[in-house]
């Protein structure tokens, strides 16, 4: 049993896929994530221990390497599609609530910005970590998010900018969240943003990476884990 | 030491530390588009679609403020819709793009850019055109190409284009192959038009690793350094983000200015490029520029420049965002003098 989450927690960190995916050229016509969640689930693994135990630890994994500088975005890209892969294996059990989502994570690239690989990532990542995402995709203003905030009011909000001059729209829409929601969780994220940026908006938490933003979510949900 | 020098317009300050001269003082080379939209009364959407609105817009802010280059820069997309994409304006944003080969990987369903009927890039060469035309003694004008990581990311769509530098590398370089003769004719023709320098912009690089992109892309990037420079123009490199890890590679391009964006090391930039290539930047254009002090924005750029020494430029780490209140630009183009060695 331990073997085969070991091997789904070094597919979804190495970015293996499935089987026909050649990548990395070492583990080439192997089992992938996606064989290797079905496999898991025949055996009798708890759907819960699959995702605790194999898939989150393996976004942490390249999560971590990634903010050390080791790998970089289409690494990240890859093993968030490995995890994704496997994840769909898992989502009647999260429908059925026999797994629990750790709560549901809001995001989108904020007013003005069409750049979506950072909050895809993210985005993954999260969802790796086993939230519900709700993607608004880019482009999305203070409307979107408040509607979104709406429909699901215990949510916690990520936004994403890429560009110095649309990481401004931050601002207008962190502020417009909070006058209707004062303490609802914003994260921000982006190559162009600073902790410093984050304090000034008013935002409540800043990242430089997936992994800080897993990590947050995580202190949230569980404030003695950090 | 602080020489006394005779003043001298911006063409020739700017001229002057590309050569390796003693200019009268440091030259300002900042990027603005929206920002000089609207200082005009216009919007981004007439800057990106009417290279009248773009010449104004800049030529304002040049004589404004102070710049000492005209720039022809206005978003990403001139190339790809000359490749086939559709473009839709946005009065107070970015134009959209749509990514020609979102799709499939397929080159033959590129259409053959042609700069001087491509709409996009023919309005390019007119801006050209228009600022030679108008003040081209006395500033210097910059073209602008996009790199063959980007003008690839822009085809594919950046996901995919990400992707692919995993799955499946020959189309990568095969694509960025394509990118780069194009860039290099769109070059000629806008150096033809009167550009004496060329920028190119490969911000996407900076999200890949160092191996990939010495591997891959810096040498695609050197065949267009180098075909712009045997033509007789400069070339200015503009990877916005964190480029540290790609110094080295940077470094082997020959490019004679190097934009830094915030988040680098300046110190650390000229130790790995040299002496020879001017380091601009690198205030971060948010947080320094937009939200800073007219006196804060002084003492950083002074900083900065006794710090990275010559040759240098003034400039923030990437575009001038919209809204930053004039004084905090008139306090970024504050004249600082040269300081020889």
């Amino acid at each position: 049993m331990d073997n085969i989450l070991e091997r789904l927690t070094t597919c979804i960190e190495r970015g293996k896929i499935n089987k026909a995916f050649p990548f990395p050229a070492e583990m080439k016509g192997g089992d992938g994530a996606e064989e290797l969640c079905i496999m898991a689930l025949a055996q009798g693994i708890p759907p819960e221990e699959i995702l605790n135990k194999a898939m989150i630890p393996g976004m942490s994994r390249i999560g971590e390497k990634y903010s050390q500088g080791k790998v970089f975005v289409p690494e990240m890209l890859i093993s968030a599609k490995a995890m994704s892969a496997a994840m769909k294996h898992l989502k009647p059990f999260f429908t059925s609530g026999a797994i629990k989502r750790r709560g549901v994570f809001v995001i989108g690239t904020v007013l003005g910005d069409l750049h979506d690989i950072g909050k895809n990532i993210v985005a993954m990542s999260v969802e790796g970590a086993g939230w519900e995402i709700v993607d608004l995709g880019v482009d999305v203003g203070s409307e979107k998010f408040m509607e979104a905030i709406a429909q699901h009011p215990e949510c916690v909000v990520g936004m994403s900018a890429l560009l110095s001059t649309t990481m401004v729209n931050m601002e207008t829409i962190v502020r417009n969240i909070k006058t209707k929601y004062p303490d609802k969780t914003i994260l921000v994220g982006g190559a162009p943003l600073s902790a410093d940026f984050c304090s000034h908006i008013g935002a409540s938490f800043y990242s430089p990476n997936p992994q800080g933003a897993v990590e947050f979510l995580n202190k949230i949900i569980n404030p003695e884990i950090l | 030491m602080l020489l006394k020098v005779i003043p001298m317009n911006s063409l020739e300050r700017y001229m002057s530390v590309v050569k390796s001269g003693t200019p009268d003082i440091v030259p300002r080379i900042p990027i603005v588009m929206q920002y000089a939209a609207e200082y005009i009364g216009s919007n981004y959407g007439a800057f990106a679609s009417d290279y009248k609105a773009l010449v104004e817009a800049n030529c304002r802010c040049a004589k404004d403020f102070g710049f000492d280059q005209l720039s022809a820069i206005s978003d990403p997309y001139r190339e790809t819709e000359g490749f086939g994409g559709k473009v839709r304006y946005v009065t107070d944003g970015v134009p959209r793009c749509t990514n020609p080969m979102e799709t499939t990987k397929d080159m033959a369903v590129l259409l053959s850019p042609n700069p001087q009927v491509s709409t996009r890039m023919l309005d390019r060469i007119n801006a050209i055109r228009e600022y030679k035309k108008l003040c081209g003694e006395e500033y210097s004008i910059m073209g602008w190409v996009e790199g063959p990581a980007a003008e690839a990311a822009d085809l594919r769509g950046v996901m995919n284009f990400l992707m692919d530098t995993i799955e499946d590398t020959d189309f990568v370089c095969r694509l960025m192959d394509r990118c780069v003769d194009v860039g290099v004719e769109f070059a000629a023709a806008q150096i033809d038009a009167g550009a004496d320098t060329i920028g190119i912009g490969d911000a996407i690089a900076s999200q890949l690793s160092p191996q990939f992109y010495e591997s891959f892309i810096q040498p695609r990037e050197h065949t267009l350094v180098k075909s712009i420079q045997e033509m007789g123009a400069i070339v200015r490199l503009h990877i916005c983000g964190n480029i540290t890890h790609l110094l080295p590679g940077i470094a082997g391009l020959g490019v004679d200015i190097l934009d830094v964006d915030h988040m680098v090391d300046m110190v650390r930039v000229r130790r790995v490029v040299g002496n020879n290539v001017v380091i601009s930047g690198n205030i971060d254009p948010v947080a320094g520029v937009r939200n800073g002090t007219a006196s804060s924005i002084w003492e950083y750029v002074k900083k900065t420049y006794v710090s990275v020494g010559n040759p240098y430029m003034v400039n923030a780490g990437c575009e001038i965002p919209a809204k930053t209140p004039e004084e905090n630009l008139k306090a970024l183009c504050t004249p600082i003098p040269f300081i020889k060695a």
